[in-house]
C-alpha cells in the first residue's frame, strides 16, 4: 500500500541501494498519493531528490550520525519522552501489544517504537486511526522537526509533512517540553553546556527546585519519567 | 414545587451500598490508578543476570522482561547463606547497575556493524575484482588508499554493514596478515575474564588457534602488584570481603570502600558496630574517612614513609625490646627471616648480595637435586647451617619435602634461629650499607638531607662456603638494620627512640609525609597489640592508588612488612586485602583450555602489554626518565647505563618478558628454513639469534616489519579508559590527529638508545586495521574502523566471579540480543567460520613456531640462579629456555580453524589439564562433556569430540573442567598437590568429591565454589575465604625461592635498583612541565599539580559515565577536583571550565573546587571519556582530551626481571606496569571554550 506514509517509512529508512535506485517509483507513488497536497509532496520529492542523488556512502555516513548517534533527533520515539526512564520498557510491551492485536508482528531487528516500522504500521491504518496514533505522536514529530530544521537537514521536509497528514495541531506545550530535555547532540554542544551548568549552592530555604541539589536531581528524574502526553485529551481534535 | 431543600448544595451522596452485612462495599469511583500498578509490575519473565564490567561486585540481579522486553531490574536477595554469626552479602549492587537496562535501547547503543565508509568502499571495488585476501592487499599495499581511512580515525564516517561483510573484511586481514608478517602481527585486548569470562574466552580462543597474541591487562592497569608475586610468588589472592568482619582492627589505605566497593561496604560497617577499630589513611577527606577512628592523611606519595615509621615502632616495641611469642614463631616458620645472606665487600664496607645456597657449602649441604636452588638458615638446636624444607630447590625434580614443616632435607627437625644478635652467635659486627633515596631533589615533595648511603652495624657470622670463608647475616638482622633501629651493637643511622631523625623513625616520617609523629606511634602500636591479643586479625584493605605510583612496590612492600611481622598473614580477619580489579577467575584452570586453546594446541602467545603499547605507541621515544636516577647508590658494578627500552629489550632477550611480535621473520616461515638447514627448529633459531641472521622484534619497534598489524578489543575501551598515554596511542599507533605537545628524543639530539635502532622519522599509523566489540559507541569504538555491536550483559549467557565473594554467577539471557547485536561467543565464532572460508587462499596447515618466556611455576622457572649473562654480550651461549626465550612449534590448521574452534581437542584427553605447576588427568570430564553437551558427528577433524556450539556450551567446558566447580577434579588437584608437599591436603575437597555444579544450576542460584590448590585459601563452612591460609594451616610452601614470604629480595636487578628491601624512594620526576607551561599562554594563571586520577562514583571506569542518570548525580561532563587554595592561586572558582596540561597533552573539565581535597593535587576520576560535553583544548586544538591524554607509561627495569622463580614470566602475574600517579599537570582557567562545531576540514588552530 504506496500511500505516503509507507514512502516515508522507506525514506526515513537506513538508505540502501535499493530505496536510491527507486526514486522514479517513489515519485510515481508520491504523484499518486491521496492524503498529501502540493506541499507535501514538494517536501517530500525533494528528500526523495536529495537521496536518490547522493553517493550511497554519503548517504550512510549522514544516516548514522544523523540518526544513529544522535540522541537529540533519534528516531525511537520514545528516547524523546522516556528516554532512560523504566517507563520506557512498558510503554514498548504496551506498542508492541497493539500491534498483535491488529494482526501484525514485528519482523525486523527492531525496536516497536522506530519510526519508520510505526508509519509503516500506520500506512495499513484507516485515516481516522492514522489521524489518533499519529495525533499522539506529534508533539515528538514536530520536536524532531525543529531539531532537524535548526541543522538545515533535507530530511525536515519528511516531517513537516507528517505533521500535515496527522491533520491535527501538536501540542505547543508538550513541544515545548521536550525541546527542554537535554539535547546531548554531538554537533550542538554548546546548548548542552548551558543546559548542565550547575547553580552556586544556596543554604536556607528558597532555593529554585532547578538549583544543584536533590531538588534539581528528583526535578530531572521526574521530567524523565513524566508520561507521553496525549494532546487528544488536550482537546487536539 | 421547588426541590431547593431536597437538593443538597454542598455534599454529594457517595453512591455506595453495602452487602454481607456491611463486610463488602461497592463504589463507582474509578478503578484507573490501579492499572499503573498492574502495569508496574507486568513481565511475563524474571532472568538473572549481572554486569560484566570491572568491578569487583559480581552482583545477582533479577531482569524483569516482558514481550522480549527488557523493562527494569532489580536486586536478587537469595545468595547461599555463608556461616553463623556472618552477616548476609545481599543486598549487592549499586546505582550504576541499577542503570544499566537503559543501555539496552539507548540511543548510543551500537545497532548494526559499522564500517568506515572510506573503508568499506575501497573494499567493495576491490572486492569486485578480486579474492577476499587479494582484495585486503591491494588496500593496505597502496599507501594512499591505506592512508585515506586511517588518517581519518576518530572523525566520524562510519556506515552500516552486514554481518557477512564484515565478518570476510576482517578474516581477510588477518589471513593476509597471517601470511604476509606472521600471526603473532594479530592482536587481541581483551581485559578481565573474570567479568565475563566466556565473552573473554570467545575472542583469545580465535586468536590463539590463528597463532594471535593476547594481550595483558591486569599490569597494564597498574592493577597489579608485582610485590605480591615478589613476596608471595602470587598474582594477587585476597580475602573475601566477609572477612573484613572477623578483624579486630582494619586500615583503609588508600581504598575507598563505600565508593568504590559499594555492594561490599556493609561488612565494613558491621565490622564497624561489632567493635574493630579503624584507621583510614587517604591523602583527601574521602567517603570512607568519615567511618574512621582516626583520619590520617600523609602527602600523596609518600605511604612507604609512613609504613616504614610504623614497621620501625612494631619491631622495636614488639620484636625487640619484647618479643611477643606468636609473631616470633610465625615469622621464623612463614618468612625468610632466618635465611642466610652473603654479605661482600664494595667501598670500604659491606653490602648485602644474595641468599646463601646449599650449593655454596660444601658437598652442597648433602642435597644432590637443584643445590643452587635450596637457601639455608642456622637451626638454632645445633647451630649448624642446614637447607629446610620447602625452598623452590625442593619443588622440581623431587617428591615430598617441598613444604613448610620444621625440618631439613634429610627429615631432622630444625628450628631456625632468626637472629644473630645475641653474644656468641655472631662473630662481628659488619658495617653494611643501605641506600637512601629520600634525599633526592624533588620540586614538590619534601625530603631529608641524609646520606645516599646509610652504613649500619649487623650482626654477622663467619662461615666456610665453597669459594672461602664469608660473612653473612640473617635476613631478620638485615631487615631490622633497614628499619633504622639500634640493635645494641652500636653504629650511625640507627635509632633508639622514636623521636630522633633517622630514616626510618616516626620523627623523620613526619618531615615526609605530614602525619604527626604520636598518630604513626599510636596507629602502629594498636594494629600490632590487636595482632598479638588476635593472633593475626589485622588487616589492611589498600587501594589501586597506592599502586599507581611508579614506585608502588615500596609502597605495598611497607605494608605487607607490618602485615608479616604480626603475623597477620594467613590468618582470619588477618592480612593484605587488594581489591583492584576483578582479578579473581575462579575456575580459572578449567577456562584456560577453552581461552587459549590449549585443547589443540600449547604454549599460546601472550603478550604483557606495558612493555608492548611502550614500545609500539612508541611512548619510549619521548622517555625522560634516565637510569641513573632510580639507580642505587650502592649497585654492583654493571651495564646499568642503558635506556629503559633497552632493559626490556635485554629482558625479551633473555627469556624474562614475552616479544609480540617475535621475530623480524614471519613464524610460518621458521621452521621450514630450519628444515632446510638440518637442524632441530629449537637449535636452529638459537644459532640463528646468535649469527644475527634471526633478529627478534623488539630491537627495532619501529620497522614496518615489526608492527603489530590488526588490533582487535572487545569488552575494553582502551583508548577511552585504560590506555596511559593516550594522546602517543592516536600519534603513533592509529596515526590520525593527536595532542602531543613534546619532542621526541632525536628531535631533542638526546636518543641514546644502546640495544634498539632509532629512526628519525618515527612511524604514524601502524595498524591496518583496528576492529572493536562493544554495545555502546564508546571513545574506542569512535576511533576504529570496524565497530561490532555486541549483545548486552541482559543478553547472553556467561560466567562471572570475583574476589569479594565465595559464589560464581551467570549472565543469562534475558532477552535476545537487540537489532543487530550478537554475543560475543557467536560473534568469534563467525569471524572464526569466515576466516576458514577465507584463508585457503593463503594459508594451509602451517607450522607456527612460538618463542615463550620463561614461566612461573613451571619447572622451567629455576633458569638462572646467581648471575645475569645476556648472550648478546657474549657471555653465555643462547640455550632455549635457559638464557633465552623456549622455542615451540605448532601446528596451525587454519582452513580447519572454525571446526576446531566448536570442539574440544584432543590435547585435553592426551596431556590432560593443570595449572600452578600441578597436572591432573581429565580423560573422565572430556566423555563426561561429550555426553553433556554432545560430540560432533560431522566427518572431519573433529569427529567424535565434545561440542562446543553455544556459549552454554563453552560455559558447561569450564565448569566440568575447572576443580572450584567439579568436586572430582577438585580432589585431584589436591592429590597432585600432595605428592609435592608430601602432606595429604584432599582432605580439603573430599566432602564435595560428587558436586559438580552446572551452568542451569547458578542460574537457579549462584552457588559457592570448591577449595581448590589455584588458590591459597579455603572455601569452607568455618572461616571465610583469607588469602595465604593453606599456606599457614596446610604447610603448602609460597611459591618462592625460599617457599617463604620473601622479605629479601635478592636478585642482581633488586639490588642495583636498590630494593632489595622495602625503603621509602619519593615520586620520581616525569620532567612534562617545564617545556610547556610558558609555551602556550592564554593570559591566565596557571598553578601546578599533581595528577591524581582515583576510582568514581558516577560509573565503572567508563562505562555507565555517559548515562543521563549518572551525568545527573555528577555535574554532567568531565571534571576535575581541586582544593580551594589551589584555586585560589590561579582564580579559578568552581565550575569553571580549565584545561590540564603537560607535554603529554591536554585534557578539558569543569573544576570543582573541594574543601575535601589535599592541596598539591587535582583528582580526575577515571575514567571521563571525551564523547560527552567535552569542548575543545586551547593547546592542541582538539577536542577534549581525557583523563590519559596528560599521562605516559614509564617502564621499570625490576619489573622485568624472569627466570627467577617468583619473578618469573606469568601472564598478568609479573612484567612491566603503566604507573602514572608521579604524573603533573598545568592547570589554569579556559579563556574560549570551542565546541568544534565545524567540519573536519575547518581545523582551528591551537595557541602557540
Amino acid at each position: 500500500m504506496a500511500n505516503a506514509l509507507k514512502i516515508i517509512s522507506n525514506l526515513l529508512s537506513y538508505p540502501t541501494k535499493e530505496l536510491i535506485d527507486a526514486g522514479p517509483e517513489l515519485h510515481a507513488a508520491l504523484a499518486s498519493d491521496t492524503v498529501t497536497g502540493e506541499r507535501e509532496k514538494a517536501w517530500l520529492g525533494a528528500l526523495i531528490d536529495d537521496l536518490c542523488g547522493r553517493d550511497i556512502y554519503d548517504a550512510e555516513e549522514r544516516y548514522v550520525l544523523l540518526f544513529d548517534r544522535t540522541r537529540a533527533v533519534s528516531l525511537h520515539l520514545f528516547e524523546h519522552v522516556h528516554g532512560e526512564s523504566r517507563d520506557r520498557g512498558q510503554a514498548m510491551v504496551d506498542l508492541a501489544t497493539m500491534y498483535q492485536a491488529r494482526g501484525f508482528e514485528v519482523d525486523a531487528s527492531e525496536l516497536p517504537d522506530y519510526l519508520p516500522l510505526f508509519l509503516e504500521y500506520l500506512s495499513t491504518q484507516p485515516q481516522e486511526e492514522v489521524c489518533n496514533l499519529l495525533g499522539q505522536t506529534l508533539h515528538i514529530i514536530s520536536a524532531v522537526r525543529q531539531r532537524l530544521q535548526k541543522r538545515e537537514s533535507v530530511y525536515a521536509g519528511a516531517f513537516l509533512a507528517l505533521e500535515v497528514i496527522a491533520d491535527t495541531k501538536p501540542d505547543l506545550e508538550a513541544v515545548a517540553q521536550i525541546l527542554e530535555e537535554p539535547e546531548d547532540d554531538p554537533t550542538d554542544l554548546g546548548a548542552l553546556d548551558k543546559i548542565w551548568e550547575e547553580e552556586a549552592v544556596t543554604f536556607g530555604g528558597g532555593a529554585d527546585n532547578t538549583s544543584c541539589g536533590p531538588d534539581r536531581l528528583r526535578t530531572q528524574i521526574r521530567a524523565a519519567q513524566r508520561p507521553a502526553p496525549r494532546p487528544e485529551l488536550n482537546g487536539g481534535h | 414545587m421547588s426541590h431547593l431543600l431536597d437538593r443538597l448544595n454542598f455534599l454529594t451522596r457517595k453512591s455506595v451500598d453495602t452487602f454481607s452485612d456491611g463486610h463488602g462495599v461497592t463504589s463507582s469511583e474509578s478503578r484507573d490508578w490501579e492499572e499503573t500498578y498492574r502495569s508496574r509490575w507486568q513481565h511475563d519473565k524474571i532472568a538473572r543476570s549481572t554486569h560484566g564490567v570491572n568491578c569487583t561486585g559480581s552482583c545477582s540481579w533479577k531482569i524483569y522482561v516482558k514481550g522480549g522486553i527488557v523493562t527494569w531490574e532489580t536486586q536478587q536477595t537469595d545468595y547461599p547463606r555463608t556461616r553463623p554469626d556472618l552477616p548476609n552479602h545481599e543486598p549487592r549492587g549499586c546505582a550504576r547497575g541499577a542503570s544499566y537496562s537503559w543501555y539496552m535501547y539507548s540511543a548510543n547503543r551500537v545497532k548494526y556493524p559499522l564500517v568506515r565508509s572510506r573503508l568499506v568502499k575501497l573494499w567493495r571495488e576491490a572486492r569486485a575484482l578480486r579474492t577476499p585476501v587479494a582484495a585486503w592487499a591491494s588496500i593496505v599495499e597502496d599507501p594512499a588508499k591505506r592512508n585515506s581511512y586511517t588518517k581519518v580515525r576518530g572523525h566520524g564516517g562510519f556506515v552500516r554493514s552486514s554481518w557477512d561483510e564484515v565478518n570476510e573484511i576482517i578474516a581477510s586481514a588477518n589471513a593476509y596478515t597471517a601470511r604476509k608478517h606472521g600471526p603473532d602481527r594479530v592482536i587481541g585486548f581483551s581485559p578481565i575474564p573474570a567479568m565475563s569470562m566466556i565473552s573473554y574466552a570467545a575472542g583469545s580462543r580465535y586468536l590463539s588457534l590463528m597463532g594471535g597474541v593476547c594481550m595483558s591487562f591486569y599490569d597494564w592497569y597498574c592493577d597489579l602488584p608485582p610485590a605480591s608475586p615478589m613476596t608471595w610468588g602470587e598474582q594477587t589472592d585476597v580475602p573475601e570481603s566477609a572477612d573484613w568482619y572477623n578483624a579486630g582492627f582494619l586500615m583503609l589505605w588508600g581504598s575507598n570502600v563505600p565508593q568504590t566497593r559499594t555492594p561490599d561496604a556493609h561488612f565494613y560497617t558491621e565490622a564497624r558496630y561489632k567493635g574493630a577499630k579503624s584507621v583510614v589513611v587517604s591523602p583527601d577527606y574521602s567517603e570512607a574517612a568519615k567511618f574512621s577512628d582516626l583520619w590520617l592523611h600523609p602527602k600523596q606519595g609518600t605511604d612507604a614513609a609512613l609504613a616504614m615509621a610504623m614497621g620501625h615502632v612494631i619491631l622495636r616495641e614488639f620484636h625487640l625490646d619484647r618479643q611477643v611469642g606468636y609473631f616470633e614463631d610465625y615469622c621464623r616458620r612463614y618468612t625468610d627471616m632466618p635465611m642466610l645472606v652473603r654479605l661482600v665487600k664494595q667501598n670500604g664496607h659491606y653490602v648485602p648480595e644474595r641468599l646463601v645456597r646449599a650449593s655454596d657449602l660444601a658437598r652442597n649441604l648433602g642435597e644432590k637435586n637443584n643445590p643452587e636452588w635450596k637457601t639455608v638458615a642456622v637451626d638454632a638446636t645445633t647451630k649448624n647451617i642446614v637447607a629446610p624444607n620447602g625452598s623452590v630447590g625442593f619443588r622440581w625434580g623431587e617428591d615430598g619435602k617441598w613444604n613448610l614443616e620444621e625440618k631439613n632435607g634429610k627429615g631432622s627437625d630444625v628450628s631456625l634461629q632468626m637472629s644473630f644478635i645475641e653474644d656468641g652467635d655472631h662473630d662481628s659486627v659488619a658495617e653494611v650499607a643501605f641506600p637512601y633515596f629520600g634525599n633526592r631533589e624533588h620540586d614538590h615533595f619534601e625530603g631529608t638531607d641524609h646520606d645516599s648511603v646509610l652504613v649500619r652495624a649487623v650482626p654477622a657470622k663467619k662461615v666456610k662456603l665453597k669459594d672461602g670463608d664469608a660473612l653473612v647475616a640473617t635476613v631478620f638482622d638485615l631487615f631490622a638494620a633497614n628499619y633504622g633501629l639500634d640493635r645494641g651493637i652500636g653504629g650511625a643511622n640507627v635509632a633508639k627512640g622514636f623521636d630522633e631523625n633517622v630514616p626510618y623513625t616516626p620523627a623523620w616520617a613526619e618531615k615526609i609525609t605530614g602525619v604527626p609523629a604520636d598518630h604513626i606511634i599510636t596507629v602502629a602500636r594498636e594494629f600490632a597489640s590487636n595482632a598479638e591479643k588476635t593472633n593475626g586479625r589485622s588487616m589492611v584493605i589498600l587501594g589501586a592508588g597506592l599502586n599507581h605510583w611508579y614506585h608502588m612496590d615500596m609502597n605495598y612492600r611497607g605494608i605487607m612488612n607490618l602485615l608479616i611481622m604480626c603475623g597477620c598473614v594467613g590468618q582470619s580477619g588477618g592480612g593484605w586485602s587488594h581489591y583492584v580489579g576483578q582479578e579473581k577467575l575462579r575456575p580459572q584452570t578449567g577456562w584456560q583450555p577453552l581461552a587459549f586453546g590449549l585443547d589443540w594446541a600449547r604454549p599460546p602467545r601472550h603478550m604483557n602489554s606495558t612493555s608492548f603499547f611502550y614500545a609500539h605507541t612508541d611512548q619510549w621515544r619521548y622517555e625522560t626518565l634516565s637510569v641513573s636516577e632510580i639507580l642505587s647508590p650502592t649497585a654492583p658494578e654493571g651495564p646499568w647505563d642503558a635506556a629503559l627500552i633497552d632493559y626490556n629489550v635485554r629482558a625479551e632477550r633473555m627469556g624474562w618478558l614475552p616479544s609480540a611480535p617475535q621475530l623480524k621473520s614471519n613464524p610460518l616461515d621458521i621452521a621450514a628454513a630450519a628444515a632446510k638447514a638440518k637442524k632441530e627448529p629449537k637449535d636452529y633459531v638459537a644459532g640463528a639469534l646468535k649469527s644475527g641472521e634471526l633478529t627478534m622484534s623488539c630491537e627495532d619497534p619501529d620497522d614496518p616489519a615489526n608492527w603489530p598489524r590488526n588490533l582487535f578489543v572487545w569488552r575494553s575501551n582502551l583508548l577511552g579508559s585504560s590506555g596511559k598515554g593516550h594522546e602517543y596511542f592516536l600519534k603513533h599507533l592509529l596515526g590520525t590527529t593527536h595532542g602531543v605537545m613534546g619532542k621526541d628524543l632525536g628531535e631533542e639530539g638526546r636518543q641514546a638508545n644502546k640495544e634498539v635502532v632509532w629512526h628519525d622519522d618515527a612511524p604514524e599509523g601502524k595498524l591496518d586495521l583496528l576492529v572493536t566489540l562493544d554495545f555502546r559507541m564508546s571513545t574506542t569504538c569512535v576511533y576504529s574502523d570496524i565497530v561490532l555491536p555486541t549483545a548486552t550483559w541482559y543478553e547472553k549467557n556467561d560466567l562471572n566471579t570475583s574476589d569479594m565473594h565465595p559464589f560464581i554467577h551467570p549472565l543469562s539471557s534475558a532477552a535476545d540480543p537487540a537489532w543487530e547485536a550478537r554475543s560475543d561467543w557467536d560473534i568469534f565464532k563467525g569471524l572464526a567460520k569466515s576466516f576458514s572460508e577465507v584463508a585457503p587462499e593463503v594459508l594451509g596447515v602451517e607450522k607456527d613456531t612460538v618463542l615463550v618466556p620463561i614461566l612461573h611455576d613451571t619447572a622451567g622457572e629455576i633458569a638462572q640462579p646467581f648471575d645475569v649473562k645476556d648472550w648478546k654480550s657474549g657471555d653465555i651461549d643462547p640455550i632455549p629456555g635457559k638464557t633465552m626465550p623456549n622455542v615451540a612449534v605448532i601446528e596451525r590448521d587454519y582452513p580447519n580453524l572454525y571446526k576446531r574452534f566448536t570442539a574440544l581437542g584432543p590435547l585435553m584427553s592426551k596431556v590432560g589439564n593443570g595449572g600452578k605447576g600441578i597436572t591432573w588427568n581429565t580423560e573422565h570430564e572430556v566423555e563426561a562433556l561429550g555426553k553433556l553437551s554432545g560430540v560432533v558427528t560431522e566427518e572431519g577433524v573433529t569427529e567424535g569430540m565434545p561440542k562446543i556450539e553455544t556459549d552454554i556450551d563453552a560455559s558447561e567446558v569450564v565448569l566440568m573442567l575447572a576443580p572450584e566447580t567439579n568436586g572430582e577434579v577438585a580432589v585431584k588437584a589436591w592429590e597432585a598437590l600432595s605428592k609435592a608437599t608430601g602432606r595429604d591436603h584432599t582432605h580439603l575437597a573430599i566432602p564435595k568429591e560428587d558436586e559438580k555444579i552446572r551452568f542451569r544450576d547458578i542460574v537457579a542460584q549462584p552457588r559457592k565454589i570448591i577449595s581448590s590448590p589455584t588458590w591459597s585459601g579455603l572455601e569452607s563452612e568455618k572461616v571465610c575465604y583469607n588469602a595465604c591460609y593453606t599456606n599457614v594451616h596446610e604447610l603448602i610452601p609460597w611459591r618462592t625461592l625460599t617457599g617463604r614470604q620473601q622479605l629479601y629480595q635478592d636478585h642482581l636487578w633488586m639490588r642495583a635498583f636498590g630494593e632489595a628491601f622495602c625503603v621509602y624512594r619519593p615520586p620520581i620526576d616525569t620532567k612534562t612541565i617545564n617545556a610547556v607551561i610558558d609555551a602556550k599562554p592564554n593570559g591566565n594563571k596557571q598553578v601546578v599539580l599533581n595528577f591524581i586520577t582515583p576510582h568514581q562514583k558516577w560509573g565503572i571506569h567508563s562505562t555507565y559515565s555517559d548515562n543521563l542518570l549518572m551525568l545527573t548525580l555528577n555535574r554532567g561532563g568531565p571534571v576535575v577536583w581541586l582544593s580551594e587554595t589551589d584555586a585560589a592561586k590561579a582564580d579559578i572558582v568552581d565550575n569553571d571550565w580549565v584545561e590540564a596540561y603537560n607535554v603529554n597533552g591536554a585534557l578539558v573539565a569543569r573544576a570543582v573546587v573541594s574543601q575535601r581535597m589535599k592541596e598539591g593535587t587535582i583528582y580526575m576520576y577515571h575514567a571521563q571519556e571525551k564523547i560527552v560535553n567535552t569542548p575543545g583544548a586551547e593547546t592542541t586544538g582538539n577536542r577534549g582530551g581525557i583523563h590519559n591524554s596528560v599521562t605516559r607509561a614509564i617502564t621499570k627495569p625490576t619489573h622485568m626481571i624472569g627466570g627467577y622463580v617468583q619473578q618469573s614470566y606469568g601472564f598478568n602475574y609479573y612484567g612491566t606496569v603503566g604507573s602514572n600517579r608521579d604524573e603533573f599537570v598545568i592547570v589554569r582557567k579556559m579563556e574560549k571554550i570551542d565546541w568544534l562545531e565545524r567540519p573536519l576540514s575547518e581545523k582551528v588552530e591551537a595557541l602557540t
